[in-house]
């Protein structure tokens, strides 16, 4: 499975092997490290995911209703009318934090929900069940931004942990079986040149004896 | 510095995050039109969230995915079910993770 290197068999060579595998181990554990903390961490998220989603989908299914609720009594283009004359100036504040080296996005949101006044629909041809939607809507909209602010740290932390995976299995799969498949290549190397050298002495010796 | 927020979907999710101070609204009319729209609002700096219904997504399909492997941190894109409480069936969080810690099957406690 792994394939040796095409190492020369050589002691240097072998000294500079023992360092890698060595260095290769070292960087494989800190990996497999890193990414047990990622797990930790990406499962905290995903975990505040789910209570958030559920969360922010009862409300949006609330607010959907309210909005029904307007184009009834409303009217469809009376209420897409009085949509289109509202205050569309929302802001949000999103940071980026780093979480072990990742950038992950941490949203600030400051009040959303607002006063009929401050929508900047006429009031006097809107009824009150457009306000009714537009605050739902709002509160929907504050859920919303939570659950994509943990949406987008889930999705870097998981990228972050495919990629050290990939890292930690090639090390551990490719890389070190393969240095020290080269390692007991040179050893069994160097024990065959020095059991070779052996004899040859023996023999020498033997031929010297005769002669002398 | 502030950043603003963008919607794409039906007539009524707009309709209601307009209302709610979205700034940037598109209602879905053609694959093209959308996917153009989309890819405006990915590369504009002061946008900082994009809301997108299920169903427009999926109907964009895979060009709405490539879109989100290649985009950058910012905006964020978030996914959200219509006024007919949409949601594919397939989970997409739950597929990244049997995809990156294995074969590992969520059993979730409550409170836990």
């Amino acid at each position: 499975m792994a394939v040796p290197l095409a190492v020369p068999p050589t002691r240097m060579e072998l000294l500079k092997l023992r360092q890698r595998v060595g260095l290769a181990q070292r960087g494989h554990d800190l990996l497999r490290e890193k990414m047990d903390a990622l797990v930790i961490e990406f499962f905290e998220v995903v975990r505040r995911i789910q209570e958030a989603r559920a969360k922010a989908l009862e409300q949006l299914s609330v607010a959907h209703r309210a909005l029904s609720m307007c184009f009834a009594i409303m009217g469809t283009l009376e209420t897409k009318q009085a949509s289109r004359e509202a205050k569309r100036e929302l802001q949000v504040e999103i940071l980026t934090r780093h979480i072990m080296g990742i950038a992950v996005p941490a949203v600030e949101v400051e009040e959303i929900e607002r006063n009929a006044l401050m929508r900047g629909y006429g009031l006097h041809m809107t009824s009150s069940v457009l306000d009714e939607a537009s605050r739902e809507f709002e509160r929907a909209l504050n859920l919303l931004i939570e659950l994509a602010e943990l949406e987008g740290s889930a999705f870097a932390i998981a990228r972050e942990l495919e990629k050290t995976k990939r890292r930690v299995n090639a090390l551990e799969y490719i890389l070190i079986p393969r240095l020290k498949e080269a390692i007991k290549f040179i050893v069994m190397k160097l024990d065959e040149m020095e059991r070779e050298n052996f004899s040859r002495l023996k023999r020498i010796k033997a031929m010297l004896e005769e002669r002398g | 510095m502030g950043f603003k927020i963008a919607v794409v979907g039906d007539q009524e999710t707009v309709t209601g995050f307009a209302l709610a101070g979205a700034t940037y609204a598109h209602t879905y009319t053609t694959k093209e039109e959308t996917l153009g729209k989309l890819g405006e609002f990915l590369a504009s700096d002061e946008i900082g969230l994009v809301l997108i219904t299920h169903r427009v997504a999926e109907e964009l399909g895979y060009d709405f995915l490539w879109m989100m492997q290649t985009k950058r941190l910012l905006p964020l894109v978030l996914r959200i079910p219509d006024k007919t409480r949409y949601v594919p069936k397939v989970d997409e969080l739950r597929e990244i993770i049997k995809r990156t810690v294995g074969v590992e099957i969520m059993i979730r406690k409550e409170g836990g």
